[in-house]
């Protein structure tokens, strides 16, 4: 039942078209361009998949888009697990380095990303390290590891003591309670975590930015290249199917949204 | 009464574990995040020689810090952060209760469609503003086309753009903490307020906006801080010469003529910025749910 | 045969003991119940025996083996959680084959054993369902199907019912009766409802602040409370502090000494002698005073009181009076039965007497001033929930 009434109403409405137009109108235009024979951004000169067919023969592109998923899968990977074994941590409530974990695991949250990728970058030279795809991969899970350790630690809030109580009264040992019992309900919320951290790894930037090296771009890296080269129209084919996977993605994971949302 | 042996066993097993299960990730942040930080310290107090950094104690960079040419960053991206967080609250804060209020069903597609924009990739989101402000873009085609401006207006590479952009970007993350909160609310109340004659106006600003606190200043963290060290909007659609702190900090790692040095003393100055914005947002805010 | 055997068992939560130096045998196939308010340490207890909890001290034998130190998982005892505790992620068919699959039993020996057992708890067409979506009554049944199906030496149950409404629980009582009798399985069945003990058990331990206070079968308790907690707790009772005036072959005399009137003098039987001038208790239960407008014929064994009506509460099985003799309030329940009814239904401010039989009262050898506050409170609690 909508309750809402006049002023509530009408206020509400009329914003939240307003936002809705604002926060779809630029995707839906470069969508439309990107299928604009044009060279440039400039008025309708007709209809073309030129570009979508530019895209798929761009090696450039293509190596981008290896080095992006690479880099996204590993750091999900590492950083879920890590995060996994984190939260099981957190859940034992008299662990004395408690504190000093959801301290340590909260502040990269809170920092502007700026600052992780500045720190990260004279961290490498400091080293001497050559850097490339190993350290974009070790830059991409310290941010990823906070997220995945607090989505993972909220799902085990929640957790019903007795459950496992219930099995090794049944007779599982530790271990069998823990693989046949604990982590299939932990999943969601593992899913969740990956999910994040896959999205927040792909969309990242700026630590890319800092931390890679010459000859290593992932997508977002050639993408800015791209605008500032002024190759527009591949780049318009290339987000719109970017945006594309997006929606795939965001339709297939609906119902990890909440367990993601909720502690953003 | 004593703990029995066992049961002391038990509790240090228990921690041991715990401290075996958190160990990689405290090891990988202490190493990864902890240690950089303490890097970017330690080479504030180092000079540079135009390409790399010197090791040889100076406070030079410290000193650079309080030139105006690198305080009009700092107060440049502080009002940028402070006019985006306010517009995003005043957008952001209708839609929230509008979905929040919304029923089960209809709430899942709303919050899909907030969240494909949020999902959809950062440089495509700011890429996909230029192609709508650029000179030849569709806003100056669409006004040209109507005859309502002669010439393409300038709105690339200003500070609107950077506003606009920033906002666009920031919104969700606005959107979201404000969403939950509303929605955890009890509508009653303002059935009861009506009730003692309240009217919408009153009941909006004496119980709605107040119950919803959490979720507002969870909302302008989530966006007050990034926005104060965003470095691709500017770099992507704003003015050349208005540069924000995180494009100066940036230039001075990447660009020749380097300044590492100097590059960590400002984020060393943004860092603390940051934190004293925390510590005020969260300090107040606790001791108003320390009142209440 | 002894199934169960603890010895000086104690639990220590800082700063209480939980349980507080237990010592009890229970017999092989028994169904036996801890009953108590909560608090009183029976469901710590009970999780000491099934290895959720360590004891601070003492040892417990399960079939004559000291299993103390065994974990929870290599103990033949199952357990019926008071939530349930099915696992979501699981059908009905694969929650109750859990145990058999951990102890790698072949697999159609597991199914036999399983539909077998879904069939005695009612369930065997509900074998693909998930716990979601099964009402309460159809969770407790597969909570006792997956512990049962592991043949375990002792089932123990910790307040079972309390999730469910009054007319199934009811419903499952008799269930669990039936399923009792039918595995002859040792049952130690934790409540803080005395109709649920009271109904279900061949003996009860009534417990209190960590310790067994009292233990024997229901119509014993019931009958010869013996203390004042044990009197309160199960069941209503009128409480009368009294001295021994004298003592007689078979009874002894007994006086209520007012603050405010002349207080009254009564005899009673006894288990124990007393000694004369000792301050005792007497408990009366309600249903034992007979109520009447007019004088009863004078009797050798009656002891008869005069008082007023106080207050009526028409109960539907019986109704309550209240009514005040001297400065103490008894409590009186009248079934409604017509020869023992009065012409004229009695009416508030009437003046009645109060009668009953010397056998009927019961001598408890403690003053209620022996009582610490939170005691009384916790009997004050239960008699209000008992009386809704």
């Amino acid at each position: 039942m909508n309750r809402q009434r006049g002023f509530y109403k009408g206020m509400n409405l009329t914003l939240f078209t307003f936002a809705m137009i604002f926060l779809y109108i630029p995707i839906i235009i470069m969508i439309v361009y990107s299928f604009n024979d044009s060279k440039i951004v400039a008025g309708w000169k007709g209809f073309t998949f030129k570009y979508y067919v530019d895209l798929m023969n761009n090696e450039n592109i293509r190596l981008a888009f290896r080095n992006t998923m690479l880099i996204a899968f590993l750091s999900t990977l590492i950083s879920t697990v890590l995060g996994t074994l984190g939260a099981l941590a957190l859940e034992n409530l008299r662990f004395k380095g408690r504190k000093l974990l959801n301290i340590l695991v909260f502040i990269p949250l809170i920092m502007p990303d700026i600052l992780m990728g500045v720190s990260m970058a004279m961290f490498y030279s400091f080293l001497r390290v050559k850097t490339g795809m190993l350290t974009v991969l070790i830059a991409h899970v310290t941010f990823c590891l906070s997220y995945a350790v607090i989505v993972i630690r909220s799902r085990l809030e929640g957790f019903d003591g007795s459950l496992l109580e219930a099995s090794m009264d049944l007779g599982a040992n530790p271990w069998q309670t823990f693989f046949k019992i604990k982590l299939p309900l932990m999943m969601p919320g593992i899913i969740a975590a990956a999910l994040l951290a896959f999205t927040l790894s792909i969309d990242d930037f700026i630590i890319t930015f800092f931390t890679t090296g010459r000859g290593f771009n992932t997508l977002p890296i050639y993408v800015e290249g791209g605008i500032r080269r002024g190759t527009i129209t591949t780049i318009n084919a290339l987000s719109s199917l970017m945006i594309a996977a997006t929606i795939v993605i965001v339709f297939l994971s609906r119902r990890f949204h909440k367990a993601i949302l909720k502690h953003l | 009464m004593p703990i029995s042996i066992s049961e002391q066993r038990l509790d240090e097993k228990r921690n041991t574990r715990s401290w075996i299960l958190s160990a990689p990730v405290i090891i990988w942040l202490v190493i990864f995040f902890l240690i950089p930080y303490l890097i970017i310290f330690l080479y504030s107090f180092l000079t540079t020689n135009v390409y790399d950094v010197q090791f040889r104690f100076s406070l030079d960079a410290f000193r650079q810090v309080f030139r105006p040419i690198y305080l009009k960053p700092f107060l440049l991206a502080f009002r940028l952060a402070t006019i985006t967080t306010a517009l995003c609250l005043i957008l952001g804060y209708p839609v929230a209760y509008h979905i929040a209020r919304s029923s089960q069903k209809m709430k899942n597609y709303l919050l899909l469609l907030i969240i494909i924009p949020f999902w959809t990739n950062f440089v495509i989101r700011i890429f996909s503003w230029r192609v709508f402000l650029s000179a030849n873009g569709v806003l100056n085609e669409t006004l040209m086309y109507f005859n309502l401006i002669d010439e393409p207006l300038r709105l690339l590479r200003t500070d609107l753009a950077v506003i606009l952009v920033t906002v666009y970007v920031y919104l969700p993350y606005m959107i979201f903490p404000l969403y939950s909160a509303i929605e955890k609310m009890d509508f009653t109340l303002l059935d009861a307020a009506r009730d003692l004659g309240a009217n919408e106006v009153t009941s909006f600003f004496k119980i709605t906006l107040p119950l919803s606190r959490e979720g507002i200043v969870a909302g302008i963290i989530l966006v007050f801080i990034p926005a104060l060290g965003t470095y691709v909007i500017p770099h992507l659609v704003g003015h050349q010469n208005a540069l924000y702190i995180g494009q100066i900090i940036t230039y001075k790692i990447k660009n020749i003529p380097r300044n590492w040095p100097l590059a960590s003393a400002l984020s060393l100055s943004l860092l603390i910025l940051v934190s004293l914005i925390l510590f005020f947002l969260t300090r107040r805010y606790k001791r108003e749910r320390k009142v209440s | 045969m002894e199934a169960i055997r603890l010895e000086n068992l104690s639990k220590a939560f800082e700063p209480l003991m939980a349980v507080d130096n237990v010592n009890l045998k229970i017999e092989q196939g028994e169904l036996y119940s801890f009953l108590g308010p909560s608090g009183c340490g029976k469901t710590t207890l009970l999780r000491m025996i099934a290895g959720f909890e360590v004891p601070t001290d003492g040892r417990i034998f399960i079939a004559g083996q000291d299993i103390t130190d065994v974990p929870a998982y290599k103990r033949k005892v199952n357990t019926i959680f008071q939530n349930y505790s099915l696992f979501p992620h699981m059908t009905v068919f694969d929650n109750t084959a859990f145990g058999l699959r951990i102890q790698k039993i072949r697999k159609s020996e597991i199914e036999d054993r399983v539909m077998e057992m879904l069939k005695l708890v009612k369930m065997e067409d509900q074998a693909a369902k998930f716990p979601r979506q099964l009402s309460g009554g159809q969770k407790q049944r597969i909570a006792i199907a997956r512990a049962l199906v592991n043949r375990p030496e002792v089932l123990l149950l910790d307040e079972p019912l309390a999730a469910l409404d009054l007319k199934l629980r009811q419903h499952m009582l008799i269930e669990l009766m039936n399923i009792h009798d039918a595995v002859g399985i040792t049952f130690i069945y934790v409540t803080h409802n005395q109709d649920e003990a009271m109904s279900i058990s061949d003996r009860i331990a009534v417990m209190n602040r960590g310790q067994i206070i009292q233990e024997g079968p229901p119509d014993d308790i019931y009958e010869r409370p013996q203390s004042i907690f044990a009197a309160y707790f199960i069941g209503d009772t009128n409480m009368i502090p009294a001295t021994v005036l004298g003592i007689e072959d078979n009874y002894v005399d007994l006086r209520y000494e007012s603050k405010t009137g002349e207080g009254f003098e009564f005899d009673s039987t006894f288990q124990r002698v007393p000694e004369l001038g000792q301050n005792i208790t007497v408990s009366l239960r309600p249903e034992k005073i007979a109520i009447s407008r007019s004088k009863p014929e004078d009797q050798e064994d009656f002891n008869v009181l005069k008082g007023v009506i106080e207050d009526i509460l028409y109960l539907g099985t019986h109704t309550q009076y209240i009514v005040r003799v001297d400065d103490l309030r008894f409590r009186v329940f009248n079934q409604h039965k017509r020869v023992y009814f009065d012409d004229k239904a009695l009416d508030w401010e009437e003046e009645v007497y109060l009668y009953w039989h010397d056998t009927d009262t019961h001598i408890i050898e403690e003053v209620e001033e022996d009582y610490r506050q939170e005691d009384l409170n916790v009997l004050d609690q239960t008699n209000l929930e008992s009386r809704h």
